[in-house]
């Protein structure tokens, strides 16, 4: 096994890691940015190495600085975490040349997977269902109007490379086809700099289920069952669970085995997943394959008791599956909510900040995976995830109960976050009803929100009141009242989302 | 001390008035309370009111708005004492016609889309900034022409901070 492993991330994905290490007794380098000298994760690790300015192509996704702070530490191992260079071949390609283990697939299996159109053309050859559409990236009109009426309306534009919701537009009719093509082109080439899209038939309010793998390099795959992640928002997953309260055994079966299928054909090595699109009637096709940890594996730890990320140091050590398919049993649920540095009171712009107070909270059944502390100041330039908080339960019902009380627990102030968001998901009626698709948040439950009324006015004016009372006080006893504020600012701002390519 | 809370277009008088230790006699829209708030850290206050405690987390804004939340609704209104209020509605607005942009949040300025002179509609966009790989593209509530512009591409911006002046 392993001595020493490095983890190329930071915040509490780097965190997430550094524990699995710690209870391994494997040591542990952290690398950080200049911004990052005082972020948990530096202080977490045994070792840390300072690699460049603080925005992350000049830090964390710079293969050669990382390259360098594994072999001057002496760290055998990478793991990358999630975002990042995670999926990034030509960095699993670099560690194979430097003989440093990548905890990880291979760049052969990145490459496959990470191309949709040729992860489509391998997954369909090992017998695994797809959405119909196109295996070839589409250059001309033309042939976009050909295939678009072959497989009939609506369609979706794709970006070949794309993720995130970027370069992706519907097109309900024909009419529509051109401006579409344009935009999905123009989009897709200043996100990733390649303008390839391909075509699939839109599947009409699906739900998103995946499947978490493992395999080892002996031949050994196994699956750990489903994760529903349908609560979205502008197509980023912000809660998810498990079990999925529409997978039933036989469903859960057939998905684990086509998964499989699917790792099998890219001799598939440590933790991947494998998501699938549900339609009404309960078919599912496969979406696509994330070569990597994903942001919602600690719903899948809890219900199984499997700690996924001590599975991937383990099988990238060469050892085999410490466990058989038999062996794996769905306990309880397990859900988990995303919390953002983002206002949800202003179209969740990012609230980067300093954390003045926290509490983060606890209990039976609570999980809280986060990177920040009392006084760490979030910085402008990483992706606002700061924590991962998860509930389990016998039942539904129960782990819905305790994410209530738990978000209820939760204090951060000083920065915005979605934690008032979750609080209102969980009393959503629909959601408790399990009866939701991937369109949820966006179609119904913003709108029901705003039809809400609020509770407590009375106590929130109150408070309000005093505040200023006490500030008045104190101002009036340390000199005069300060001068008449500014003009009222007349500007309104909109959010358009960016590019978060993880989870 | 009395104040004026402002929902919407509803109004509601409180009044707010110290009994010592963090009791408060507290009046609104003249129904009486005593309550026992405490600021536990900063913005944060758990309160005693009725039978039951709250903890409330308070955020006013630049001006004179407030974020109040509770469990996780958030109540929006404008609050100040009366003569404040008295002054402001003696005196107008008087920022009729102008505006300055400021940025929500730290942030990057990726692109300026106008530039000094350039006559801009109500609702266009008119500079992005980036913050934790989102481009938020700011725009105008004011049809008019931008006067000023105080920042450049790639300057890093704090929260507050003025970008541009349109009138």
């Amino acid at each position: 096994m392993f001595q020493k492993i490095l983890i190329a991330n930071r915040g509490e994905i780097a965190i997430r890691v550094l524990r699995a290490c710690k209870e391994m007794g494997i040591r542990t380098v952290a690398v950080f940015s200049e911004v990052d000298r005082r972020a948990l994760h530096t202080r977490y690790a045994d070792e840390a190495v300072c690699i460049g300015p603080a925005p992350a192509r000049e830090s964390y996704l710079v293969i050669d600085k990382i390259i360098d702070a594994a072999k001057k530490s002496g760290a055998e191992a990478i793991h990358p975490g999630y975002g990042f260079l995670a999926e990034n071949p030509l960095f699993a390609d670099r560690c194979e040349k430097e003989k440093i283990k990548l905890i990880g697939p291979s760049a052969y299996a990145m490459r496959t997977m990470g191309s949709k159109t040729l992860a489509r053309k391998t997954v369909q050859a090992a017998g695994v269902p797809v959405v119909p559409g196109t295996v070839e990236p589409i250059s001309t009109e033309a042939e976009v109007v050909r295939i678009a009426k072959q497989i009939g309306f609506p369609v979706m534009l794709k970006a070949t490379a794309g993720g995130g919701g970027k370069g992706m537009r519907l097109v309900r009719e024909e009419s529509e086809l051109s401006s579409s093509l344009r935009m999905a082109k123009s989009e897709a080439k200043s996100a990733f700099s390649d303008d390839s899209v391909y075509i699939e038939k839109y599947i009409e309010n699906p739900r998103h289920v995946e499947i978490q793998l493992l395999g080892d390099r002996h031949g050994n795959y196994v699956h750990l069952c489903e994760r529903e992640c349908s609560i979205q928002r502008r197509h980023q997953k912000v809660v998810e669970e498990s079990p999925s309260v529409i997978v039933t055994p036989g469903i859960r079966a057939a998905m684990g085995k086509v998964a499989i299928e699917a790792a099998r054909a890219v001799k598939y090595e440590g933790a991947g997943t494998c998501e699938f699109l549900v339609d009404r009637d309960r078919n599912f096709y496969f979406l696509e394959m994330n070569t990597r940890l994903q942001v919602e594996h600690p719903v899948t730890e809890m219900v199984t008791g499997i700690d996924i990320v001590k599975e991937q140091i383990r099988v990238a050590g060469g050892e085999k599956l410490s466990f058989r398919q038999e062996d794996v049993k769905q306990t309880g649920h397990a859900i988990e909510c995303r919390v953002y540095a983002e206002d949800p009171e202003r179209n969740f712009m990012p609230c980067p900040g300093v954390v003045t107070s926290l509490r983060i909270p606890g209990g039976p059944g609570v999980r809280d995976d986060s990177g920040m502390y009392e006084g760490f100041e979030i910085p402008i330039y990483y992706d606002p995830i700061i924590s991962k908080l998860v509930a389990w339960g016998k039942d539904r019902t129960e782990a819905i109960a305790r994410m209530k009380r738990a978000l209820a627990e939760y204090v951060v102030t000083g920065v915005k976050t979605t934690i008032p968001f979750h609080i209102r998901v969980m009393n959503n009626r629909h959601f408790i009803e399990g009866n939701f698709d991937t369109n949820f948040i966006d179609k119904v439950f913003f709108k029901e929100e705003e039809a809400r009324r609020l509770e407590n006015e009375d106590v929130a004016m109150i408070t309000a009141a005093i505040q200023v009372f006490t500030e008045e006080r104190k101002r009036a006893v340390a000199q005069q009242p300060g001068e008449a504020a500014g003009p009222v600012s007349m500007w309104k701002y909109s959010t358009r989302p960016g590019i978060r390519k993880i989870g | 001390m009395s104040y004026v809370a402002t929902i919407g277009e509803r109004e509601v008088k409180v009044t707010v008035e110290e009994l010592g230790g963090a009791n408060y006699k507290v009046a609104i829209d003249g129904v009486e309370h005593v309550v026992d708030a405490h600021k536990v850290a900063s913005q944060l206050w758990s309160v005693l009111y009725g039978d039951a405690s709250f903890v409330v987390d308070v955020t006013q804004l630049p001006t004179e708005d407030f974020e109040v939340l509770i469990h996780g609704d958030c109540h929006k209104f404008t609050l100040m004492n009366e003569q404040r209020r008295a002054m402001i509605r003696a005196g107008g607005k008087g920022s009729a016609g102008k505006a300055m942009v400021t940025s929500p949040m730290p942030g990057k300025v990726v692109k300026l889309l106008v530039g000094v002179g350039q006559e801009v509609q109500a609702d266009q966009g008119v500079i992005v900034v980036e913050a934790m790989k989102m481009e938020n593209e700011l725009k105008s509530a004011l049809a008019g022409k931008v006067k000023e512009i105080f920042v450049k591409e790639g300057e890093v911006v704090e929260s507050g901070a003025k970008l541009l002046l349109v009138e």
